[in-house]
């Protein structure tokens, strides 16, 4: 009879125990993705299946740094990190594997610089759509952010 | 004494040499008048002669750049339309692909659509891209095939200017703002 008592109490004891790390885990992953946020999120789009460049700014307010290593969307076949050059009056482009955002910083993709690069869209797309995207980071972390297609006009 | 004086005196010197009423580089004694042989967006052969009696743009670019040329067009296209409205009618940009391969005269049609009617695309085989490269003083190259058969292309990254005539005259560059080139824009068109 104690023995049953005590087995069940162990039991609730671990569920609790069970619980509290599942709230823990869930509450810590909430507020890892608090931690970073996108602003000013936009695809300047150029006419038919001409590669479209991905803008904004990555604000990581948390305590660890972090390292921002790929981006999806299921508009675009695929999603590339990319950045710009210019050099003795020379413009150039390449494909960047990883960009670390230290904790406490802001990191800018802009016209001229680091831009996402999204190739072959899935469907037709027009200025004033959204498209969802997921920046994918080194520890696990996804960050879905909707971008509004613009016109490369409007950037300069 | 003259330690101090003689940064004036270079100053002074230099002013001489350039006309400070330009914002943006005078490269009328070094550059030569505008010269090609290229096909259309039209796919028609063309020479300079189909440009005469404008004031031209010349930028070298491609339409898989999704970020450097679309920026420098559109920098273009806001410098336009700071020009008073007739005035747009008189000025023409030439966006000369160097990526023949994929841009054909139908894409680099839909492609200068977007930044306005001032915009006309050209592109040519490699012996007419390297005339009109090499006249300028200018490269482009190839990065590698990815496994999608992309792949980056390299091109200056400066705007050429020249008058109605097809006289060299100005070097706008992208770290240039676009009040300067409106400025340049107009002076130019005003005494050619
Ligand atoms: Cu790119």
């Amino acid at each position: 009879m104690a023995n049953k008592l005590r087995t069940g109490a162990m039991t609730r004891a671990g569920g609790k125990w069970a619980c509290g790390l599942l709230a823990l885990l869930l509450s810590g992953g909430v507020a890892q993705a608090q931690d970073l946020s996108l602003e000013n999120a936009r695809i300047s789009l150029l006419p038919g299946d001409m590669p479209g460049a991905g803008y904004f700014s990555l604000q990581n307010d948390g305590a660890e740094d972090v390292t921002l290593v790929g981006a999806q969307s299921d508009a675009f076949e695929n999603t590339e990190i990319h950045m710009s050059m210019e050099k003795d009056g020379m413009a150039s482009m390449h494909a960047v594997p990883e960009i670390d955002i230290a904790a406490g910083q802001r990191f800018e993709f802009a016209p001229k610089g680091y831009h996402l690069m999204f190739m072959h869209r899935a469907a037709p797309l027009e200025v004033g759509d959204d498209v969802e995207v997921v920046l994918h980071f080194a520890d696990g972390q996804q960050l879905p952010a909707t971008f509004e297609v613009v016109s490369p006009t409007a950037m300069h | 004494m003259l330690k101090w004086l003689s940064p004036i005196i270079l100053s002074a010197l230099l002013a001489g040499c350039e006309d400070p009423n330009w914002h943006t580089s005078d490269i009328s004694d070094i550059m030569p008048d505008l010269d090609l042989s290229l096909v259309d967006e039209n796919g028609e052969q063309v020479e300079e002669d189909a440009y005469t009696g404008k004031t031209t743009l010349l930028y070298f670019g491609y339409t898989h750049c999704p970020d450097v040329c679309p920026t420098s067009l559109a920098r273009m296209t806001a410098a336009i339309k700071k020009l008073d409205e007739s005035a747009r009618d008189d000025i023409q940009v030439l966006f000369v692909s160097v990526d023949p391969e994929r841009d054909t005269p139908a894409r680099l049609r839909q492609y200068t659509d977007v930044f306005g009617p001032q915009f006309i695309g050209l592109t040519g085989n490699t012996e007419q891209l390297d005339e009109l490269t090499n006249r300028y003083r200018v490269s482009y190259g190839y990065g590698d095939k990815d496994a999608n058969g992309n792949y980056d292309v390299s091109h200056s990254s400066g705007i050429f200017v020249f008058n109605a005539q097809g006289d060299a005259r100005l070097l706008m560059r992208n770290s240039d703002p676009i009040p300067s080139m409106v400025s340049d824009l107009k002076r130019l068109m005003a005494r050619g």
